[in-house]
């Protein structure tokens, strides 16, 4: 870590823009828990922080007209697995959000951060890709919003420019309603990152709408259309055609916690199961 | 006679400092201008030292004092002084120190270190074990035959075997000849990291009169003393080592470790303490770890399932030094038969130096490595031969009237595997006719241990009262959550009949106050210390009575201890100890006696060196402690993945004296060995030599929530001859079976075998899928035969 390190914290979004745009070496901050270990380690040295967490616009968590929900940035995980509305409406969402490290960390870990970290193993990403999530930008030039669809460019990577503040995420009341299932496999079963995360989750209608979403098994967080659209057609009898979908999406690397072809099979088995369960 | 103290749960002496924060660590004490440490470690896993400039470094600001092997080219280890404090001439392995820097701050330190300039010339690593065994492979150490070195480790100068252990019982070629059936397996176990919670941390001064003194987190205070003015070539007495309270050793703080180069920065900045403090990511490579293992195992039975000939082939990994690892080679070899007896045996176990991190003691010291293997071979062989695993160990185990791989003959008094055996099977169902479900299996493991030490290792105490009649026990063993403490309290306070509430055990050891103990190792320390514990008492009752006698007029041998006060039975009439520990006052003013207090030690008796040759030996070690784990598990057969629902342990321990502490040492083992078992190896790039998992990230033990479900802990009390109230060690041994047990288990649910821990899930499916391919290649070729014992 540098030991001159700047940290300010405003209390305006505006205001951060404005800093972070007069500031060529600095980083945005949330509950650090990507952040700081990134700097420890010497993978990044920004010179100034931007604690986000002063900034009470941040903090809010809002029922949209819509039957939707927008979180603020600064809106630790531990809260929005929690909030009624997540549960009732966007209950994937909270399945997700539970596997991410373990309790203590989530009262820290923002949706947000985990979004802009970008890792392939994000678990929030995998519901907010099947949710159709929106994530709201404020920059020097105005405010923006960005389908979720388009943010992950691969690991580490986002469509945000340097000095894009992500203000809130949402999720659209026309997402709401998806029932199913975060199958998870890690090393262990406490406090560790996914080797594999599949979702899958319907929502009852005629026809019946799919979600299928995988994490840690490509250099984005990934949603299968294709095996979406096929359950769609054809319902859970067609779980096994889905998992080869999902199989022949998915681009897995060999890594400490797995190899390729091991996550590759994963993806069928738990593709699969997910979708029998729903059937 | 109160109500007996051992056997009961009297809670931890040191729990309430330890959870309100009280307890201080090394890290926690405060020093006056402390400078701070950092390390130059090699980039190369193999290379010779050309050159090491550290002037550059020496002049940046902050910079109290620069060392390197130039300065220090002094040796250390404990049993074989094949290391330097820093790197002379070579090193041996990625972190292996080269020089290291104190300055006024952490960051300046770093800085500064980045500036000290070494010169290398690579040289081709070795990282497996069998290649570095190999004929005509590059040496790790070509002055291996000028090393100093104890006279029962024998290293092999121009080869890279720093020890070879062999044992020759019975006639084993003959003897495999005639076997029935003989199975030949191979077994493989990586090195694995202790990742205690707290880090290694040592802090040294000289003072201006050039006395040392250190504060260490290190499992033996004397120990450390005694090396450090070994290699520094100073006076015992002039060597000060205190070690505070410890957050978890696990045999990664034994011997000695970062004081040396402490010690050495110390010296060249006289007056100024100085902290060596490694964080996470060093810990894992640039300590010790544990040693890795390729055991290859022959097991030749006859017709009735008796085992005829055995022999065990063990080669360890070193890594790039084997100070300390010597000896667990050694006792892997006199221990290389495990729980069985087996008449004709062909044994040896060989250290092997290579480029990998430095392996050392780790909790079993290398019998959970053996039983690994030996464990699944035994499991194997009952299969093959259609015989229950439980009956078939039963039928080979050892207990009274048999007789060890080294000849030695075990009495009544020796713990009872076979009780052990029947008791987990029971408790887990491990009947033959048990009903099955597929993927779902039961595994049996049985474990033995003796510690593993010089045969003059001892443990002293002493005992003395404070003026209220608080009696103060000053011990070294460290007591880093095994409970230590307590059992000593409760000992004292069975022998003397006072309230543990009266007792207070100094167990923060100080080698200029402290009375010697060789190390806390070897599960050693409630036999050991408590031996001396008993012994001291004595003395003290000793001393009680005779003052008491005179005082009351009494024969001493009419009186007894009751309850904090000396008691004359026929009269009635009593002294309190609060009258008599400072000496007991007459009416007329006279007084007699005095302070009372009594030091004592124990030494083991008895132990007799290996033949040279045969390693036969009617006493090697103090005592054996046998034990078997059972475990239940569920596996998935799509992911591989593997659920320990429940596990069994029983261990004979001679006496249960705190069940409250015993029971945590055997959950806490059995976690320990599920981490071993499934999860943990440190990895290594075959090109770089770097370890490539050095991070709680991405080298993972197990969490809470990978606990087993169900633990049955029970116990089997066979006295042990010169134990304290019959006891004998247990710390180790609760880690040493679980991850063959799991292993046994996983044939048993879906009739797959790993032979390479850890047993992972991507292990498990593959092993799956392979057995699915030969089935089908089986069936395809129209004989469809599954191995015996498969559920389909
Ligand atoms: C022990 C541990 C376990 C973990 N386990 C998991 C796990 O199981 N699954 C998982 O997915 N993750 C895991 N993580 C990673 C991490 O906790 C999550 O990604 C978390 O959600 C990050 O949120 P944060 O608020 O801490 O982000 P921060 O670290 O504060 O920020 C993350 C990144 O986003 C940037 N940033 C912050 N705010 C903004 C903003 N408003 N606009 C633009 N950029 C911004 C930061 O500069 C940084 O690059 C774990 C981390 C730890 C330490």
């Amino acid at each position: 870590m540098p030991v001159d390190l700047d940290y300010l914290s405003p209390s305006a979004v505006d205001d951060a823009v404005a800093l972070r745009a007069s500031r060529p070496s600095a980083a945005f901050l949330l509950g650090g828990t990507d952040l700081l270990p990134q700097m420890r380690s010497g993978r990044r040295s920004p010179e100034t922080l931007i604690d986000l967490k002063r900034i009470p616009e941040l903090h809010e968590i809002r029922e949209n007209e819509d039957g939707g929900l927008s979180v603020g940035a600064a809106v630790p995980l531990a809260d929005v697995e929690t909030h009624p509305v997540v549960l009732s409406r966007f209950p994937l969402l909270a399945e997700c959000s539970k596997t991410v490290g373990a309790w203590p960390l989530r009262q820290r870990a923002t949706l947000a951060g985990n979004v802009c970290n970008a890792s392939p193993a994000a678990d929030t990403a995998v519901a907010l890709l099947a949710l159709d999530a929106v994530v709201n930008v404020a920059s020097t030039t105005g405010r923006l919003a960005m389908a979720i669809s388009e943010l992950f460019l691969g690991p580490g990577q986002t469509a945000l420019m340097a000095g894009d503040l992500v203000t809130e995420i949402v999720l659209p009341g026309a997402a709401a309603g998806f029932r199913g299932s975060y199958q998870r496999l890690s090393r262990r079963k406490g406090m560790d990152l996914a080797t594999v995360g599949v979702l899958v989750g319907k929502r009852d209608g005629a026809p019946a709408s799919w979600r299928v979403a995988l994490a840690a098994v490509a250099p984005t967080p990934l949603r299968v259309a294709a095996a979406e659209e096929l359950l769609a057609a054809k319902g859970a009898s067609a779980a096994r055609e889905a998992a080869e979908l999902a199989v022949a999406a998915c681009r897995p690397i060999t890594d400490l916690r797995g190899s390729a072809e091991y996550r590759r099979e994963m993806v069928g088995v738990l593709v699969r199961r997910g979708v029998e369960s729903l059937g | 006679m109160s109500a007996p103290v051992v056997g009961t749960d009297v809670p931890r002496v040191d729990g309430l400092e330890k959870v309100t924060g009280a307890a201080k660590y090394t890290a926690d004490l405060k020093f006056p201008r402390l400078l701070h440490v950092a390390v130059v470690r090699s980039p190369h896993p193999h290379a010779r030292v050309l050159d090491v400039r550290t002037d550059r470094a020496a002049r940046m600001p902050g910079v109290r004092a620069v060392a390197s092997g130039r300065d220090f080219p002094l040796h250390t280890g404990i049993y074989l002084k094949d290391q330097t404090v820093f790197a002379t001439d070579r090193v041996r392995f990625v972190g292996d120190p080269v020089a290291a820097v104190a300055a006024e701050t952490p960051e300046l330190a770093a800085e500064a270190a980045a500036q000290v300039h070494v010169e290398y010339e690579p040289l081709p690593p070795i990282f497996d074990v069998e290649e570095g065994f190999a004929e005509g492979a590059p040496l790790v150490h070509p002055d291996l035959g000028s090393y100093e070195v104890v006279p029962w480790i024998r290293p092999k100068a121009g080869t890279n075997v720093c020890n070879h252990l062999k044992i020759r019982k019975g006639d084993y070629a003959s003897a495999l000849k005639g076997s029935w059936k003989v199975f030949e397996n191979v077994f493989r176990v990586p090195q694995v990291q202790h990742v205690p919670m707290e880090p290694h941390v040592s802090v040294a001064r000289v003072d201006l009169a050039g006395k040392v003194e250190v504060h260490s987190s290190a499992q033996s205070p004397f120990t450390v003393r005694h090396l450090l003015a070994h290699c520094f070539g100073l006076p015992h007495g002039d060597v000060r080592v205190h070690v505070p309270y410890v957050g978890g050793g696990f045999g990664g703080k034994a011997g000695i470790n970062l004081e040396p180069i402490a010690v050495a920065l110390a010296m060249r900045c006289r007056g100024r303490w100085v902290r060596l403090m490694v964080d996470r990511h060093e810990e894992f490579f640039a300590t010790v770890v544990r040693q890795g293992l390729t055991a290859t195992l022959v097991t030749g039975v006859d017709r009735h399932g008796k085992v005829q000939a055995q022999k065990m082939h063990y080669l360890w990994n070193c890594g790039g030094y084997g100070g300390y690892g010597v000896n667990i080679v050694r006792s892997a070899g006199y221990t290389c038969g495990g729980a069985y007896e087996f008449p004709n045996v062909e044994g040896d176990s060989i250290g092997v130096y290579t480029n990998r991190p430095v392996g050392s003691a780790y909790r079993g010291f290398g019998m959970q490595e053996i039983h690994w293997a030996l464990e699944q071979q035994m499991d194997r062989v009952a299969v093959e031969l259609g015989i229950d695993p439980a009956e078939f160990r039963l039928k080979n185990c050892l207990g009274a009237g048999k007789s060890t791989v080294t000849g030695q003959l075990l009495d009544e008094h020796a713990g009872r595997v076979d009780l052990c055996i029947r008791n987990v099977a029971k408790a887990i169902g491990f009947e033959p006719d048990r009903e099955r479900t597929p993927y779902r299996g039961k595994g049996i493991a049985c474990a033995v241990k003796a510690p593993a030490m010089p045969n003059d290792a001892a443990s002293s105490v002493i005992l003395k009262f404070a003026e209220d009649a608080t009696l103060e026990i000053l011990i070294s063993g460290i007591d880093y959550g095994q409970g230590l403490m307590t059992v000593v309290a409760q000992f004292a306070s069975e022998a003397l009949d006072l309230p543990v509430e009266k007792i207070r055990v100094k167990g923060c050891p100080d080698t200029d106050l402290s009375p010697y103990d060789w190390q806390t190792v070897a599960s050693r320390q409630t036999w050991a210390t408590g031996n001396a514990v008993f012994r001291a008492a004595s003395e003290i009752r000793g001393k009680l009575c005779a003052t008491a006698a005179e005082a009351l007029s009494v024969p001493a041998e009419e009186l007894s201890l009751r309850g904090g006060a000396v008691v004359h039975e026929a009269t009635g009439r009593a002294l309190p100890f609060e009258r008599l520990v400072m000496g007991y006052q007459f009416p007329d003013g006279h007084a007699i006696g005095g302070p009372v207090a009594a030091a004592s030690s124990y030494l083991p008796e008895g132990l007799l060196f290996l033949d040279p040759e045969t390693s036969q030996s009617a006493k090697p070690v103090a005592k054996w402690t046998f034990g078997a784990q059972a475990v239940s598990i569920a596996v998935d057969p799509e992911t591989g993945q593997v659920t320990v629902e429940k596990v069994a342990a029983c261990y004979d321990v001679g006496k249960v004296v705190n069940p409250a502490l015993i029971k945590g040492q055997t959950y806490g083992g059995i976690v320990q060995g599920l981490g071993t078992g499934t999860m943990e190896e440190l990895v290594l790039d075959p090109k770089t030599g770097r370890a490539v998992n050095a991070s709680l990230m991405d080298y993972k033990i197990p969490s809470t929530e990978d606990v087993p479900a169900e633990m049955a802990v029970d116990f089997v009390e066979t006295a042990q001859k010169d134990g304290p109230m019959g006891a004998r060690g247990i710390g180790e041994h609760t880690m040493i079976p679980t991850p063959a047990a799991i292993a046994n288990a996983l044939w048993d649910a879906c009739g797959i075998r790993i032979s390479e821990m850890p047993i992972t899930a991507e292990k498990v499916w593959r092993a799956l899928k392979a057995k699915e391919r030969a089935e089908r290649g089986a069936k395809a070729a129209g004989e469809a035969r599954v191995p015996a014992g498969t559920v389909a």
